[in-house]
């Protein structure tokens, strides 16, 4: 027996090493990645018990801070600006994680990341806690009036500076409160965030970058830039007066919004918003110019926010699709299945205002230490660039015309050229989202915005120069004020 | 003989003395950690635990004064450090725990007492094989068994409740001992017919792992639980392997089990769910693989050091007082305290197999094998179940986890180990 006796000692041993072997894989060779698995609710008290930077606006409005407990999690986040900013702070929560520019830049935030500004040797020893203080391009003199102008109408508007990508304003509504979802008593968190959840309004979703709409009438910007880039003789083509397109391969009509007739040549097709001329144009385009053309302007791409959960826009899948199909007709007027974030169409009125040159959206501006250095400033970068800059001013002096006595007549700031363009997405029988993106001063621009209201009664051409303009006008106005 | 006698109970003064300051020291450290001030029941901590160890040490001094020197201390030191965890853990488990402890230790001095010869043991084999058998099945019995956390492996009897399971390895490793060393020569290769006579004559070599397979399958589904089964049956082929040197039965005894396994795996939910979550937790994280990940989460942020004893936060680690106290190890003492506790059980399967290797009798030795690979296979089968080295199953980390049954049956089996040693050790001297 002597003999087994030493084999089984060898065999334990082969157990017990192979044990060994698997903990140093667990303890030592994957220790860094459990430690920060964000499954792994460690890392949230970690978070908690450090002290966090705050979030502030460009013009120094605190937007979250953290203050001293006496419980174990030591710190409460609060956040003064409530239900107007959740769509870009986030929450910073202990059961839920973290959200928006907490999530983002939280590594700054809890000074995991600030501490490369150690400047000495002195400062190693140094035990005093670095976090790191993150300011946002959000202006709250521009976030206040676009939330005022929204109201209570359930929508989103992102305001930017096309010349950066800074985001100057980005709304939604309805939205929710942060601080019942950072408390302390995680019972009542949960109950909050559940109720938040199941809300049918869905106030969880950032509606400005999170959430997708069919365009309708503002995709015709893109219609445009493709008939100005692909097929410049389009751009001198007369289409007929009609009160509705005959399309291909169908029975159906198409028609020009409450049954009135329009034609002419490409600015006045814009100006008006012929549905029509336009279906007709993008059967002229064909699928792949008006499809590439989409996915210059960042279709079938979500935006680079610097916060997470943007929203890819979509062109619908072609590939089925006969050369002349109708849905391309439809497509061209930003019907059939093409669907676009708020952010998105921003994007597309930054683009034409920048030259032809879209520049990556961002909320975070800089983020400096405790001392007020900075650590880290945000370098604007070009995101796409879908026109050249002769196609730009091209389309823009075509959206000059549509503010002067076309469909956005409502977004006219005096003293200040703007360029625009109108969008009504019908819904259903009677209802429709209104849009409008537009940019100011047209020479000049430093603001680039996008306006959605959504479910509006009446379906008309005018419904979005009706709604949405105002509170566009409203919006590059305080931008074009605010210091 | 003497003096050498002397010699050992002196290390094991030595040694027992330094587990009481590694404990002392861990108790006072998770106390700063978890609340910067000393442990309010510092004192009367001490005198208990010194109180139990010094006693268990004395009855060895009287009762097997030639047994190993180290067995003690290392279970002495698992258990403190054990203890540790459990009152950082869980205040109302702590104070249970000592009293187990003490039940623990009084079981260890009585076992000493009454058990003056290894091979009186022997006697009473078959009883031994009925109350084994009896107590490992009589958790299925309705009224009086219990499931906790799906495994029915509890019985209640008024205000206690008890794992028989525990109790029933140990009386069942004194059987399988006993009926090995008779039957041995008759179930070892050398005696097997040439040719094939019949099927039969066959089967009677097969016939007693069959039917252990057949109670470790029995284990397996009725009283839901793998890692008992495992231990078991682990068990049994080990003894019959060690007293027959025939291999067959270990890749047999191997095969069935994998086979009992996929079997189960595919008829219950319960035994798949098991695989699935070994095989792919982060599918499950929140659901079924929410355990082993807070596991192995808890281990892997305790890294090389550990977060410092009181100073982690393994209590999401579901269980962590029990069978997942390995994790919260793990957590708060790092690969470093992890290693620790992994060479203190290598050390005492060393040290039980030295035992075995030593011991003068075919029964002694085949006992001491069985003693020794109990406390190994279930050290590995919970340790490898947190690490996710193996499917993670419910049993206890010897002497460590919280459990009064668990730590009752432990320091019964220190103490038949002890005097295997020491009968040997009288017989050379």
């Amino acid at each position: 027996m002597d003999r087994q006796i030493k084999t089984l000692a060898v065999g334990m041993m082969v157990l017990f090493t192979s044990v060994f072997l698997k903990l140093n894989q667990v303890q030592v060779v994957q220790a860094n990645d459990l430690a920060n698995d964000p499954r792994n609710s460690r890392v949230a008290t970690r978070d908690f018990a450090r002290p966090r930077g705050a979030i502030q606006t460009a013009d120094g409005l605190v937007l979250a801070q953290s203050t001293p407990t006496d419980d174990q999690l030591k710190r409460l986040r609060q956040y003064p600006g409530g239900q107007l900013y959740a769509g870009i702070t986030g929450y910073f929560s202990f059961t839920y994680g973290a959200s928006g520019v907490e999530r983002a830049y939280t590594d700054f935030l809890s000074g995991r990341k600030a501490s490369t500004s150690l400047k000495g040797l002195g400062d190693v020893f140094n035990d005093k806690e670095q976090t790191g203080n993150v300011t946002l391009t959000i202006k709250n003199a521009v976030q206040q009036v676009a939330a005022q102008q929204l109201g209570n109408r359930r929508g989103a508007v992102v305001a930017l500076d096309p010349t950066t990508g800074g985001i100057l304003a980005m709304v939604n509504f309805p939205s929710f409160d942060p601080n019942p979802l950072a408390a302390h008593d995680q019972k009542a968190v949960q109950a909050a965030y559940k109720q938040l959840a199941a809300d049918p309004a869905k106030p969880l979703l950032a509606r400005a970058y999170g959430e997708i709409y069919a365009p309708g009438s503002t995709f015709k910007v893109v219609t445009t830039s493709a008939a100005l880039e692909r097929k410049p003789e389009l751009a001198t083509k007369t289409y007929p007066v009609l009160k509705q397109l005959d399309l291909p391969h169908t029975t159906s009509d198409l028609p020009n919004f409450g049954g009135s007739s329009c034609g002419g040549q490409l600015p006045q097709l814009l100006k008006v918003s012929c549905n029509t001329g336009f279906a007709q144009i993008g059967l002229d385009l064909g699928i792949d110019a008006l499809k590439s053309e989409a996915q210059d302007f960042g279709f079938a791409s979500a935006p680079p926010l610097d916060i997470p959960g943007a929203a890819r826009s979509r062109f619908p899948d072609t590939t089925d699709w006969l050369r002349d199909d109708p849905r391309l007709a439809q497509s061209a007027i930003g019907q059939n299945d093409v669907v676009a974030s708020p952010l998105q169409m921003a994007l597309i009125a930054s683009a034409i205002a920048n030259k032809g040159v879209a520049m990556k959206p961002h909320v975070m501006g800089e983020i400096r230490d405790n001392e007020g250095d900075v650590v880290r400033r945000y370098l604007p970068s070009s995101w796409r660039k879908p026109v050249t800059p002769e196609v730009a001013a091209a389309v823009t002096q075509m959206m000059i015309g549509v503010v002067n006595g076309g469909t956005a007549t409502g977004i006219a700031v005096p003293g200040v050229q703007v360029a625009a363009k109108t969008g009504t997405a019908q819904t259903t029988g009677k209802n429709a989202h209104a849009w409008i993106i537009g940019f100011a001063p047209a020479d000049a621009p430093k603001i680039a915005v996008a306006v959605i209201v959504e479910s509006q009664p009446g379906v008309s051409e005018a419904t979005g120069g009706r709604v949405a303009a105002p509170i566009a006008r409203a919006v590059i106005q305080a931008a074009l004020g605010a210091p | 003989m003497i003096g050498v006698r002397g010699a050992a109970r002196r290390t094991e003064l030595g040694l027992v003395v330094l587990a009481i300051i590694i404990t002392a020291s861990a108790y006072i450290l998770a106390s700063l950690g978890r609340t910067a001030s000393l442990p309010a029941n510092l004192v009367p901590f001490l005198l208990v635990i010194i109180g139990l160890i010094a006693l268990a040490h004395i009855a060895v001094r009287r009762l097997a004064p030639g047994a190993d020197s180290v067995l003690l201390p290392i279970a002495g030191l698992l258990n403190g450090v054990g203890y540790v965890f459990i009152a950082r853990l869980d205040r109302d488990l702590a104070g249970l725990q000592a009293v187990w402890t003490a039940v623990g230790v009084a079981a260890f001095l009585a076992t000493l007492a009454v058990v003056r010869r290894p091979r009186d043991l022997e006697r009473y084999r078959y009883t031994f094989a009925l109350v084994g058998v009896g107590l490992l099945l009589v958790p299925l019995l309705p009224g009086i068994g219990r499931t906790v956390n799906g495994a029915r492996l509890w019985i209640r009897l008024g205000p206690l409740t008890f794992q028989p399971g525990e109790i029933a390895k140990i009386i069942l490793a004194i059987f399988f001992a006993s009926y090995l060393v008779e039957k041995r020569a008759l179930l070892s290769r050398r005696s097997l017919p040439e040719g094939a006579r019949s099927f039969l004559a066959r089967l009677r070599y097969f016939g007693p792992i069959l039917l252990a397979w057949g109670a470790s399958l029995v284990v397996l589904v009725a009283e839901r639980d793998l890692g008992s089964s495992l231990l078991f049956f682990g068990l049994f082929v080990t003894m019959l392997w060690v007293a027959t040197g025939w291999a067959v039965y270990v890749a047999l005894g191997a095969g069935m089990f994998t086979l009992g396994a996929a079997m189960s795996w595919s008829a219950f939910s319960h035994v798949k769910q098991r695989i699935d979550v070994w095989i792919d937790p982060w599918s499950r994280a929140s659901t079924q693989g929410f355990q082993v990940l807070q596991a192995i989460f808890g281990m892997g942020t305790g890294g090389m050091a550990g977060t410092g004893l009181g100073l982690g936060d393994p209590t999401r680690i579901p269980a962590a007082a029990t069978d997942l106290i390995f994790a919260a190890i793990g957590e708060e003492l790092g690969l470093l305290g992890t290693t620790a506790i992994v060479a203190a059980f290598v050390t005492t399967v060393a040290v039980g197999l030295r035992i075995a290797m030593r011991a003068r009798n075919d029964f002694e030795k085949l006992l001491a094998v069985g003693l020794t690979t109990i406390l190994g296979l279930q050290a590995f089968i919970i340790i490898g179940g947190v690490t996710r080295l193996l499917p993670l199953t419910g049993i206890t980390l010897p002497f460590v986890s919280y459990g009064g049954s668990s730590l009752v049956a432990n320091y019964i089996l220190l103490a038949l180990l002890l005097r295997i040693s020491d009968s040997s050790t009288r017989a050379a001297a």
